[in-house]
């Protein structure tokens, strides 16, 4: 399989060394010579300094033969450019293009460009890795290892039962306050929406984390 | 006529200004904080926003619906390119007209782009000065 790979930044060089790895003939294009710098020296990759949309480079990189063609240069321009020319001109069978802006990406995958948002992945991302700050520890237990923790139950909780929440040892609903009124559940009783949950948990949490992704 | 200009470097404030005169509303997006200042100072009868043109919040900002022309006028042919590919096929602007900064790129400035005219400033002047020096020489 041959790929081509625009821009020679850290996506593009770590593209371009875990394709290789993988048997993929590799050219890399970008418009500084220094940027090949990043690749290991064992790499064996064609090189060539040139604008990723300009028509002899592309054709010098062998795009007409290409079964591959992946935009990542720093520029959502440039990458949308040379992506849709990949594509429309000289049909290359997979093309994707990197591009930051997430409407603009949504847009471009709606004219039917695959692209990959980075900036929408990492937001998502973080949203998950940052979503279990939402839990207010109420109580702390012996030397922190159980900690009672307090959250509103999350939307994708409601209607499930306690039993989707408690994981043995490490987490125990132990009491939900509805309407005013705070009672002690059994592992059947079921979320309702605005209910807020009193659990004790223990260790990392991170199942628990996992649960009320 | 509602004319969005994206671009407000010499060509933009050029074009912009004509335009005004001729009595028609123009919309200029610009992001080089000194250019917009500038394009206040100079032009009155004008509405800058300030964005990136290839940016859909100020396409949007700018009124890219009610555009009858959009005109993609900066230094950068991809930039270029992007605005003419949103402001057809996103926004479907009735004309749309762009800037060829690199007579290299000029084969990219096509109707499947969504460029209807496209304005190739360097091979124009190369086209009038040799027809110019042709005259001379006879």
């Amino acid at each position: 399989m041959r790929a081509i790979i625009i821009g020679c930044g850290r996506m593009g060089s770590g593209l371009a060394e875990t394709l290789a790895r993988r048997g993929f003939q590799i050219t890399l294009v970008d418009a500084d010579a220094t940027a090949f710098e990043r690749l290991g020296a064992s790499l064996k990759v064609q090189r060539i300094v040139g604008v990723g949309f300009d028509r002899d480079v592309l054709l010098e990189a062998g795009v007409e033969r290409a079964d591959a063609l992946a935009a990542v240069t720093a520029s959502d321009d440039v990458n949308i450019v040379t992506a849709r020319l990949a594509r429309h001109i000289f049909h290359v069978p997979r093309v994707v293009a990197r591009v930051y802006d997430p409407r603009k990406a949504a847009i471009y995958h709606k004219l039917g460009l695959q692209t990959v948002s980075t900036t929408a992945w990492g937001i998502q991302r973080m949203m998950e890795l940052l979503s279990f700050s939402h839990l207010d520890v109420i109580a702390s237990l012996g030397s922190g290892e159980v900690d009672v923790l307090e959250l509103e139950v999350p939307a994708l909780l409601v209607g499930r039962t306690v039993n989707d929440l408690t994981v043995p040892g490490e987490a125990h609903v132990i009491a939900i306050t509805r309407q005013g009124r705070t009672f002690l559940p059994t592992l059947g009783t079921v979320f309702q929406a605005g209910d807020l949950v009193h659990l004790a948990a223990s260790g990392e949490n991170h199942r628990l984390a996992a649960l009320l992704g | 006529m509602n004319v969005l200009i994206v671009g407000g470097g010499k060509v933009g404030q050029g074009l912009a200004e004509t335009l005004v005169r001729d009595g028609h509303s123009v919309t200029v997006i610009e992001n080089r904080a000194e250019q917009v200042a500038t394009l206040r100072h100079d032009l009155t009868g004008l509405t800058v926003v300030v964005g990136s043109g290839t940016d859909p919040a100020a396409l949007e900002a700018a009124g890219v619906r009610q555009a009858h022309v959009v005109a993609a006028v900066t230094g950068a042919d991809e930039t270029n390119l992007v605005v003419t590919n949103l402001a057809r096929l996103e926004y479907h602007a009735p004309r749309v007209i762009a800037r060829v900064n690199n007579p290299k790129n000029a084969w990219l400035f096509t109707p499947d782009m969504g460029v209807d005219v496209a304005v190739n400033q360097a091979a124009l002047i190369a086209s009038l000065i040799a027809e110019q020096a042709e005259e001379r020489i006879g």
